[in-house]
């Protein structure tokens, strides 16, 4: 019998070859009952280690080899593997290395990165030391080859067990039949039988199986920044690091059998597992007198009574009550208080900071959580599903996440959570960087020494768009990229390729999760510095955390919060007027007109071409159908096919049926097409027998980072479930793609709400207060699906007048301002009689290549003293440099700097000469202001020196300049074309502001194409893809023939023939969706 | 006045600067296809300047044996060279640009035509003029020269000036006059083929001789000579002496390429030598005044050409340990003599006193003598081990019973190429003669795993 109690996983970061649910699995196929594994600096892989082994049955050591300041020799650097033997070795451990870790940057070179000896003494309880391998401490001793060697090795033990004890020292052999490695296994013998200490027979193991040494050594390449060519002897001697077999290891060890023996009993003294974390959820600090229980429920009585009015359509606090009792029971008796309390704090500093707050996800389907004011959607009234969020079956800890408005203030939220928890109570959750697609294709033929001609190929063939050829067979994408899989050296890529697909590369930051504990979270799991100054990190992604039990809140930025937080300000400030988003009109009739005719840019959530033209054949007339809408065009359902079997069930076309009886009361709301998350679990717990816990381990396994293997395995298990229930056949086939199909992409129910409360909030400011919705959306960018040209010139198109950039108004910062009321362009405004009279100013923003600081200063010094002229702006804004001037010259925001007496021909002279001191040969030369012999700009020339300057323009759409030559060539206007008939043969043209080529439409490819009156979508299949793929990837502006497509108001152009425009325009860059 | 030749398409085998040299010797090129000449004082010769822009462009059309460039080109003539280069490029045919017309010929090129000459600038000052000029709606030579100088100085410094003056075609300045570059290389065709070396060293001598004059002339040596030799049957034999230093010595290049010739005959008899080389600037060496003096640079050049003539180029050199685990792995790279100019980084010798303590402290070590190449083995394996050993050529043998084993010590390696290695290795220790013979001796043998087959790769001494 033997155990392995020195591994190394992927999670050693280019130290080690396997996962570590592999090398449980080879572990279980020698038959060994336990494994330990002890990564490099960290217990990154632990939790994957730990649950694999419980999985099969397997124990799971901890362990970690630290990096440690040798104490014999000053500036050595020695590696300890330490095995954990209690949960206070394991907190030990965990402390152990974040202390490493917080000292040095996040990017410390190897060697920076260290505990000392007196670290580690103060933290020896409950660990075992293993003296060992070529760069432990031991070696390093022996190393030294001089005549003293024998004393440093022996002042080493010493030093060892003087830290640890005498019985927490192992002496560590590994044999890779290597003979430096043997010389130091006798000295190492000799050295423990002097010192009574046990040996310990270990394979130091690096990858689960011999074949995987070779990504160990391209692993090794790209560690040392080398080719495996040059590489040398930093590649491994030989392919003996593998996991062995018992009866291997003890033939290895023939002369030595008491080092294998021991390796059984030092296992049973290994008490610890990650089942033993210790973990607990802080508590809540509650005034005298209350306990957290009656405080919690307090606060949700309170905000009930706030919330459940009865009035505008909301249920009765008495009929929310039972609802609410029941949570509340369920949460104290889950012993869930603190975290609920916790959040809710969270929640009332955002308010208390005036920083807008919502929650999201699955918290939505809680009233308790809408009480305390957590989330905005009533899952009483929309009779939302308790179960999704919180079950007691199900075992696990509710998630919660909070949408903040992206950048300062979601920071600031973040802050106060560290500052409430201390720097080592809360951290935010890790996110797992694997090797994928063409960051394997490159640093693996890298590797192989390819040039950099190949490389590029082979990086091209992982596909730019995300549309994927169902015959794109591996070995076809080799060969059309030029290479060919029958030589050798590129079929050892392309395996080597595969064998690298999702092993961990590096340790990324999630977006927004962060864990906090009670005590301190550095005994919990090791922390670590994130990239971004003052955030810190846990070595566990969000998965790992949620699967060891770690409670997280996800303090997410979204941008749309950001604008509804600004609109209402603005709003406050220049309507007048107060807007509370928790009591919005709920049937605006213009919010409903709007979506009904797809007049949605800008809007959240339902913005995207894919959104448009569902938008009009679903015709939301209810709150539900936005939620419905939202949920709808996602890549799940439209990948199962259900979208147009809903719309044509939502117009009456055919009738709700149901793949199976059963389904009828989860599917009846969506007229038995499954479009939420819930219903898909469901389904699976109703038709495959498959319990709470296994439909979420279904969800997860389809979740973000998808593994293929995870992925079969529990689609077998969903087959068995449906057969055992006597679902075969088609019906089968239908529920499986319908699960596996959008289980990852699908929106859960209460989500989906939380967005449609978002989409509508900003559909009404859209409608009923364009100006201040517009600018809030212009100081957000980059947001959202459209360039700030096409915002404002849909802005313009319904009534707001935009104002130039005007150094002698505009601040950083779009504003609005009041006007005379005429609209912009002269065309007629539709929207909110308020924007006739309020305009928006373009802010200085958006002159490009202006710094916020020359900004600023410029807004600063205005307040004091108008400007007088350019020479004044120039001499009192130290901070402006001679290129931001001409830029501000150039885009016009200088010509109102003298009354408007000057163009921006006459300031770009001007500026050239205020920039340069003149010298003393010049006195008498000097010009009067305004004295230019430059040509006023013509309107080209002003259009391009827009896009150039600001990337929009507020004049005339550039396509208008041309409409005479478009009329010419038979080009319709996006307007005009609404009025014809299906089938139609017409001609657009426009300026490409969105292309797509999603991967959902089977190598289709969308344009939208915007002129001064609209938008037109044009459809190109992949046939015509390839004929003109030049044309519309790189032209801006296209004329496009094709056969009109009216289907129930949806408005398309099928291209039969495209050409490319030369309109002289510095044109902006599209948005591209690859 | 200033002629400026414009070829839009010139051959690449033609030269513009020659034909140019035909009307003046005082000749700027420009671009490969485009000169300006000198063409005072040229009257006499070819009448008014008129008369000289068509004689160019006459002479231009002719072939190339004639000396022409077989082509129509564009010839402009002005008071300054840069109005003349402005012409000729932008305008086709004969142009003549009256003193003082400059801009009724100049002013509708496009400003861009400029751009060129802000080459000399920095290049982030030459983007701001570009810019700028582009931002003002400066398109042509005419806006430019028409803006005022005061303005234009001011906001554009010396080198708006400078553009402003070219635009308006009122410079002035000479001719940055045309230097022929030096030639090292040198050919010489024969009437009979040689097909003997003697008579043939008398050609490369020749051929040397100039060669190495010219580099003595310009100060420089080389460290690499071609030499291409046409054979009678059409083909040719190239030779390249590359050397360790600089030299210039046609004594010893004629030595060195007399070996070389030996070592790599030609395969018929040569008709024509040409010999070519990379001028490089000499060596310069001091040497120390307690520096032992080593052999010359040259003498070992020729010492060491002899020797591979004798044993092979592969053969000679000094050995290098390979960067791999591969067992044995080494190369011969070129010998070459230590520079130890710099005695006083020598490190200091140590004293006996300090080898023997060094020697103290060393843990003992044997020394292994390498069988080249290894002997090929029978081995008898017991349980794994080698228990029996057997092995023998020409000069040596090995055979006894194993009495004591240390290994396997396993290599693998190489495995993203062809020639991959897997070897298991064990030290021996073999009773040599009859049973019970207390004589041994130690070995090291390995076996090949990709194929089984045993070795003896040496012994320890």
């Amino acid at each position: 019998m033997y155990i392995e109690l020195h591994t190394r996983s992927a999670f050693s970061f280019l130290e080690g070859a396997s996962v570590p649910e592999e090398i449980i699995a080879a572990g279980l196929a020698l038959e060994m009952s336990a494994l330990a594994l002890l990564d490099r600096d960290g217990v990154y892989g632990a939790p994957r280690f730990h649950l694999a082994g419980k999985k099969n049955g397997v124990k799971a050591h901890i362990g970690a080899e630290i990096s440690v300041k040798n104490p014999l020799f000053k500036s050595h650097t020695c590696s300890l593997p330490l095995l954990v033997k209690t949960r206070q070795g394991y907190q030990n451990l965990c402390r152990l290395i974040t202390l490493m870790k917080l000292r040095v940057p996040k990017h410390a070179k190897t060697g920076q990165c260290s505990v000392t000896s007196e670290e580690l003494a103060a933290h020896a309880e409950g660990l075992v030391c293993l003296t060992g391998s070529f760069d432990g401490p031991v070696a390093a001793a022996l190393n030294r080859g001089n005549a003293d060697c024998g004393k440093q090795t022996q002042r080493t033990v010493d030093w060892l067990v003087d830290v640890f004890g005498k019985e927490n020292v192992y002496a560590e052999l590994q044999r890779h039949f290597d003979r430096e490695e043997e010389a130091r296994n006798q000295a190492v013998i000799e050295v423990a039988r002097r010192n009574q200490l046990p040996l310990l027979a270990t394979n130091g193991v690096c990858h689960a199986t011999p074949a995987q040494r070779e990504v160990s050594d391209v692993f090794t390449c790209i560690r040392n920044h080398v080719r495996l060519a040059t590489a040398g002897r930093l590649l491994a001697r030989n392919s003996e690091r593998y996991l062995k077999s018992g009866d291997l290891m003890r033939k290895i060890f023939a002369d030595l059998p008491e080092a294998i023996d021991r390796t059984v009993e030092l296992s049973s003294r290994l008490a610890f597992t990650l089942e033993d974390l210790g973990y607990e959820f802080p508590r809540y600090s509650v005034p005298d007198g209350e306990t957290m229980t009656s405080f919690l429920r307090k606060r949700t009585e309170e905000g009930a009574r706030w919330r459940y009015t009865g009035m505008h359509g909301m249920p009765t606090y008495e009929r929310a009550r039972p609802q609410l009792e029941r949570e509340l029971k369920l949460i104290e008796k889950l012993k869930l208080e603190g975290y609920f309390l916790i959040v809710w704090d969270i929640v009332q500093f955002c308010r208390r900071e005036g920083i807008l707050v919502q929650g999201r996800g699955s918290a939505a389907n809680s009233a308790v959580c809408y009480s305390l004011g957590i989330t905005a959607v009533d899952p009483i009234g929309m009779d939302l599903l308790f179960e999704r969020f919180l079950s007691e079956e199900r075992g696990e800890w509710p998630d919660i996440d909070l949408d903040l408005p992206s950048g300062d203030k979601r920071e600031k939220a973040i802050q106060y959570v560290y500052e409430c928890y201390g720097k080592l109570g809360a951290a935010m959750t890790a996110n797992v960087i694997t090797y994928r697609g063409r960051s394997a294709a490159r640093e693996v033929g890298k590797a192989l020494d390819f040039d950099d001609d190949t490389l590029s190929r082979l990086a091209r063939l992982v596909h730019t768009w995300e549309w994927k050829d169902p015959k794109d067979s591996s070995e076809r994408q080799f060969r059309d990229a030029g290479l060919d899989l029958s030589n050798a050296r590129i079929r050892k890529f392309f395996q080597l390729y595969q064998m690298v697909q999702d092993l961990p590369r590096h340790l990324g930051q999630h977006s927004g999760g962060m864990v906090i504990c009670q005590g301190q979270l550095d005994s919990i799991v090791p922390l670590e510095p994130a990239a971004m100054p003052g955030r810190v990190v846990v070595q566990w992604d969000k998965e790992d955390c949620a699967d060891l039990g770690l409670i997280k809140v996800d303090l997410l930025g979204l941008g749309m919060m950001a604008v509804l937080e600004d609109s209402i300000q603005l709003i406050r400030e220049s309507y007048g007027e107060e807007v509370d988003l928790a009591h919005l009109p709920q049937d605006d009739e213009g919010v409903y007109q709007a979506l009904q005719t797809a007049d949605t840019i800008g809007l959240f959530q339902v913005e995207s071409r894919a959104q448009m033209s569902c938008l009009p054949r679903l015709r939301p007339r209810k709150f539900y159908d936005i939620v419905v809408q939202v949920a709808i065009i996602r890549p799940g359902p439209i990948v199962g096919n259900m979208v147009h079997p809903y719309l044509k069930r939502r117009q009456g076309r055919e009738p709700a049926t149901y793949a199976h009886p059963g389904l009828e009361p989860i599917l009846k709301r969506t007229l038995g097409i499954p479009l939420f998350q819930e219903q898909l679990l469901r389904m699976a717990m109703v038709c495959a027998g498959f319990t709470g816990g296994e439909a979420e381990e279904l969800r997860r396994a389809f979740g973000f980072k998808r593994s293929e293997a995870r992925m079969k395995a529990i689609e077998v298990k969903l087959r068995q479930g449906l057969q055992k229930n006597g679902i075969t056949g088609k019906t089968q086939d239908e529920i499986v793609l319908a699960i596996s199909s959008f289980a990852l992409y699908g929106f859960p129910e209460s989500h989906a709400a939380s967005f449609a409360l978002l989409a509508y909030a900003s559909a009404y400011l859209k409608c009923n207060y364009l100006a201040a919705f517009t600018t809030a959306m212009l100081n957000n960018q980059p947001m959202g699906f459209y360039q700030p040209f096409t915002l404002v010139k849909d802005a313009q198109r319904h009534g707001l007048k935009v104002l130039p950039i005007d150094i002698t108004r505009s601040d950083w910062l779009c504003t609005i301002e009041e006007t005379s009321g005429e609209c912009g362009d002269g065309e007629t405004g539709e929207w909110g009689d308020a924007s006739r009279r309020l305009a928006m100013r373009l802010g200085l923003k958006y002159v490009r290549g202006l710094s916020q600081q020359s900004g600023e200063a410029i807004v600063r010094e205005r307040s004091r003293r108008a400007f007088a002229g350019i020479d004044d702006l120039c001499n009192r804004v130290a901070e402006l440099r001679k290129d931001e001037l001409r830029k501000l010259a150039a885009v016009g925001a200088l010509n109102f700097i003298q009354d408007g007496r000057v163009n921006r021909r006459d300031a770009l002279w001007q500026v050239e000469r205020v920039t340069r001191a003149a010298g003393e040969l010049y006195e008498e030369l000097l010009e009067k202001d305004g004295d230019t012999p430059l040509l006023p700009m013509s309107v080209t020339e002003r259009v391009d020196a827009d896009f150039r300057g600001t990337g929009l323009t507020i004049g005339k759409h550039p396509v208008a300049y041309h409409r005479a030559e478009l009329t010419k060539l038979d080009a319709l206007r996006a307007i005009d074309i609404r009025k014809l008939r299906d089938g139609s043969f017409v001609r657009v043209a426009g300026w490409v502001i969105v292309r797509q080529r999603p991967g959902t439409a089977k190598g289709f490819m969308f344009l939208t194409l915007e002129d001064e009156t609209g938008v037109s979508n044009i459809i190109v299949t992949p046939r015509l893809f390839d004929r003109y793929r030049v044309e519309l990837v790189e032209h801006p502006f296209l004329l496009i023939e094709g056969a009109l497509q009216n289907q129930d108001n949806v408005i398309s152009v099928k291209a039969k023939h495209i050409q490319p425009l030369s309109f002289k325009v510095a044109a902006t860059a599209s948005h591209d969706f690859h | 006045m200033f002629a400026c030749i414009h070829v839009p398409n010139l051959a690449r085998s033609l030269s513009l600067a020659d034909f140019a040299y035909g009307f003046s010797p005082l000749v700027e090129e420009v671009r490969s296809n485009t000169v300006v000449i000198d063409v005072d004082g040229c009257e006499l010769l070819f009448g008014s300047a008129y008369q000289l822009a068509t004689d160019i462009a006459r002479r231009a059309k002719a072939p190339k044996v004639s000396g022409g460039l077989e082509g129509p080109v564009n010839v402009a003539i002005a008071e300054n060279p840069d109005a003349a280069i402005h012409a000729a490029t932008r305008l086709k045919g004969i142009t003549f640009v009256s003193p003082g017309e400059e801009l009724t010929c100049l002013g509708e090129f496009p400003i861009e035509a400029l751009e060129s000459s802000l080459v000399d600038v920095e290049q982030k000052v030459a983007g701001e003029i570009t810019e700028t000029l582009r931002l003002w709606g400066v398109r042509t030579f005419q806006d430019l020269a028409s803006l005022p100088v005061a303005g234009v100085s001011e906001r554009l410094g010396q080198e708006g000036i400078r553009l402003q003056q070219l635009a308006a075609g009122k410079t002035e300045r000479h001719l940055k006059v045309k230097q022929p570059a030096p030639v090292f290389s040198n050919s010489i065709e024969l009437d009979h083929a040689l097909n003997e070396l003697e008579p043939l060293s008398f050609v490369f001598a020749r051929l040397l001789n100039q060669l190495c004059a010219t580099l003595d002339a310009y100060a420089l040596s080389t460290n690499e000579l071609k030499v291409q030799m046409q054979l009678e049957d059409l083909t040719s034999h190239d030779r390249t002496l590359s050397l360790p230093y600089p030299m210039r010595d046609p004594k010893v290049f004629l030595k060195l390429l007399l070996l070389e010739m030996e070592k790599h005959p030609p395969a018929a008899a040569v008709k024509a030598v040409s010999m070519t080389c990379d001028p490089v600037k000499p060596r310069t060496l001091q040497h120390g005044l307690f520096v032992p003096l080593a052999p010359s640079p040259d003498k070992l050049e020729l010492t060491l050409a002899r020797l591979a003539k004798l044993v092979g180029d592969q053969n000679i050199g000094s050995p290098v340990l390979l960067d791999t685990h591969r067992p044995d792995a080494f190369s011969v790279k070129r010998f070459v003599l230590e520079n130890r100019s710099d005695g006083r980084k020598r490190k200091r010798k140590k004293t006996d006193d300090e080898r023997a303590a060094t020697a103290a402290r060393k843990p003992p070590s044997l020394g292994f003598r390498v069988f080249r190449p290894p002997l090929r083995a029978v081995v008898q394996v017991d349980r794994g081990l080698p228990a029996q050993i057997s092995a023998w050529d020409k000069q040596r043998s090995v055979y006894g019973k194993v009495v004591e084993v240390a290994g396997p010590w396993r290599t693998t390696g190489d495995w993203w190429r062809d020639d991959r290695w897997a070897r298991d290795e064990w030290d021996v220790a073999l009773q040599l003669g009859k049973a019970g013979s207390e004589q041994q001796a130690i070995y090291r043998i390995y076996r090949e795993l990709n194929n089984g087959a045993w070795f003896v790769e040496g012994n320890y001494d």
